[in-house]
């Protein structure tokens, strides 16, 4: 049963289609993620489900009702924005009970929801800063306060965490997913970092100028990419023609798409039960954490491998390397 | 790096010079002055006394604050409705108002006398009018009048303060106004709570120098009035110039009064801003 449905939404600016009549349907506490480059119309399409842009055409449907012509402030949406927007002259505590008291709630209800939001985002001892007087985490969190201490239907994070570091940013995803999972709040959140959107999300739907490129599950979407676009967008995935693999493999059977793409991780150094067996020159092999990264040449063809590290590596030495993969790790895009 | 500091400091020694010459030395000299006997023969607080017991200098004061504080209010009231509207124009025409604006706001003094004098005087070019239409629109206004002055005032203050204001809008940011509508405040209830706050410390600001800019005006309210409408800086320069005998130690005691007038201003401004935005201090 689909909690938030958005239906045919098209929107242009100045002549140009940014969003082309767009389909999404999102459940009831499922924290769906928006990932694409820059550009593509993540953010125009999170401002329309927040009323924040008119759509030219389509609808929205939110917990049943047509919220298409609703003003922002009566769709009970919460909206994070990636600059915070934080009211710098007012207290963390006055930030936070900002919607409350729109709401014209009682002081006592005011004051018992605020402490469970602070609580919920560990900003307990900040209610009397104010916003410059916060790092930028601590301010991201203030900001997620506030959109949940009106308990909205449906919660849109813009980039909540594109401008904090990576180690803040870890960190505030897992502490962002378990909050979204104890409050089974509904949430769309706009990213254009793959990893984060992998991380966190139940599902996710990838954007291309406009367009849908493909939905599903993070493992089916990593899996399984539909298109050159989300093999080259989601990871360090091997794209290649149909000449370079039927160079690769010495093998033209039954390769009849244009293009294919192979993960670097599939390549084993194990044989596998009726897979290829390739034999590649080094060109470049580079450490990554606890993964070894190996470029290799076949037939002309470049391609990169990944392995888990091993403690006796001595391919330093070695000019060439036999790898093996199965053949459904060669997947056809369109 | 050490290197750089040195050529730092040889390009600004010009400017330093200009700040003693043109700032510090009058400045100085002033101060100075005010201390001084007539004729400049001898150390005295004659000068001050004299100005603390003349009511006809007390009335001055009054006189300059009042069409000061009141010119720059009215001025200020208005700008921050014409800056928040011009911003709400494309780029192009935003510019060019502001050109319009920078153009008004120098057109001070005797010009700007002159032109109020030649469309709203005795025989301006809209009194004659409304009077042969027969309406009595103007009879009422007498550009001599403080009325008269205080329209002058307005009229040099307003671009100023438009000017100066314009920019503070651009501190807004839009998603400040997004946030409070998605949070379900009006748009009243967002300049109310979020908007003006930001803003007031601006605000402020703009009126102290729009109320300094008034109180050290002359040129304007010379040429209207002569020397008949009893304000600091008219009686400064009838001093200084001297209609029987010029009194240069008097006008500098005044002039450093006026001054101490203008610092107190400002102090008391940056007072109440401080106690509207906490988050400031
Ligand atoms: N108010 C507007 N007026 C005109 N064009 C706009 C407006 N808002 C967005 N656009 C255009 O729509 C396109 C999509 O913008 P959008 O902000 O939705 O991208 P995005 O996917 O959020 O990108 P980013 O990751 O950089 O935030 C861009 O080409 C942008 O220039
Ligand atoms: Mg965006």
């Amino acid at each position: 049963m689909s909690f938030l449905t958005i239906e045919k939404i098209k929107k242009s600016f100045n002549n140009e289609t940014v969003l082309h009549h767009l389909n999404l349907s999102i459940k009831e506490g499922e924290f769906v993620t928006l990932l694409g480059p820059s550009g593509c119309g993540k953010s125009t399409l999170l401002r329309t489900i927040a009323g924040l842009i008119h759509p030219d055409e389509g609808t929205i449907h939110i917990d049943g009702k047509n919220v298409t012509e609703v003003k922002p402030k009566d769709r009970q949406v919460g909206m994070v924005f990636q600059s915070y927007a934080l009211f710098p002259n007012m207290t963390v505590q006055e930030n936070i009970e900002f919607g409350l008291k729109m709401k014209k709630l009682d002081k006592e209800s005011i004051k018992q929801n605020v402490a469970r939001v602070i609580e919920l985002v560990e900003l307990t001892g900040k209610e009397r800063s104010y916003p410059r007087e916060l790092s930028g985490g601590q301010q991201q969190r203030v900001a997620l306060a506030r959109s949940l201490v009106t308990q909205p239907k449906v919660l849109l994070l813009d980039e909540p965490l594109s401008a904090l570091d990576a180690q803040i940013r870890k960190n505030l995803q897992k502490q962002l997913r378990s909050i979204q999972q104890e409050l089974n709040m509904t949430t769309i959140l706009v990213t254009h970092d793959q990893e984060e959107a992998m991380a966190v999300s139940d599902y996710i739907y990838i954007m291309n100028k406009g367009h849908i490129a493909q939905s599903g599950s993070p493992h089916e979407i990593y899996t399984r990419p539909a298109s050159e676009f989300v093999a080259r967008f989601i990871g360090n995935y091997n794209v290649l023609s149909r000449k370079e693999i039927s160079n690769l493999f010495n093998d033209d059977n039954g390769y009849t798409r244009d293009i294919y793409a192979i993960r670097p991780e599939a390549f084993s150094e194990a044989p596998v039960k009726d897979g290829y067996e390739i034999t590649g020159k080094i060109q470049k092999m580079t450490m990554l954490g606890n993964i070894t990264r190996y470029e290799l040449e076949v037939n002309n063809v470049c391609f990169i491998a990944d392995h888990l590290h091993k403690i006796e590596e001595d391919s330093q030495k070695r000019e060439t390397i036999t790898l093996y993969l199965n053949r459904k790790d060669v997947i056809s895009l369109t | 790096m050490k290197r750089m500091n040195g050529m730092l400091l040889i390009s600004i020694i010009p400017f330093i010079i200009f700040v003693l010459l043109f700032l510090f030395v009058p400045l100085f000299f002033m101060l100075y002055s005010s201390f001084q006997e007539n004729g400049g023969t001898g150390f005295t607080f004659s000068q001050y006394m004299e100005v603390f017991r003349n009511t006809y200098y007390h009335q001055a004061f009054k006189n300059s604050m009042l069409i000061s504080f009141f010119s720059s209010l009215i001025a200020i009231t208005l700008a921050v409705f014409a800056a928040y509207s011009i911003t709400l124009f494309s780029k192009k025409v935003q510019d060019r108002i502001l050109v319009f604006a920078n153009l008004t706001a120098n057109f001070a003094g005797i010009p700007l006398a002159f032109a109020f004098i030649v469309i709203l005087g005795n025989s301006g070019l809209f009194t004659l009018l409304f009077k042969h239409f027969g309406w009595d629109l103007l009879n009422s206004f007498n550009l001599y009048s403080w009325s008269g002055l205080v329209l002058i005032y307005v009229y040099f203050q307003l671009p100023l303060a438009v000017m100066l204001i314009y920019p503070v809008y651009q501190g807004i940011q839009a998603q400040w106004k997004e946030a409070a509508a998605l949070l379900g405040a009006s748009p009243s209830q967002f300049w109310l709570k979020i908007g003006v706050p930001i803003i007031m410390p601006s605000i402020a600001g703009t009126f102290s120098i729009l109320f300094a800019n008034a109180m050290g005006a002359y040129a304007s309210a010379f040429a209207l009035t002569g020397s008949a409408y009893n304000l600091v800086t008219i009686r400064i320069g009838a001093i200084t110039t001297g209609d029987i005998f010029a009194r240069p130690e008097l006008g500098s005691a005044i002039a450093t009064l006026l001054g101490l007038t203008m610092v107190l201003a400002l102090l008391i401004n940056e007072w109440l801003t401080r106690r509207i935005r906490r988050d400031l201090s």
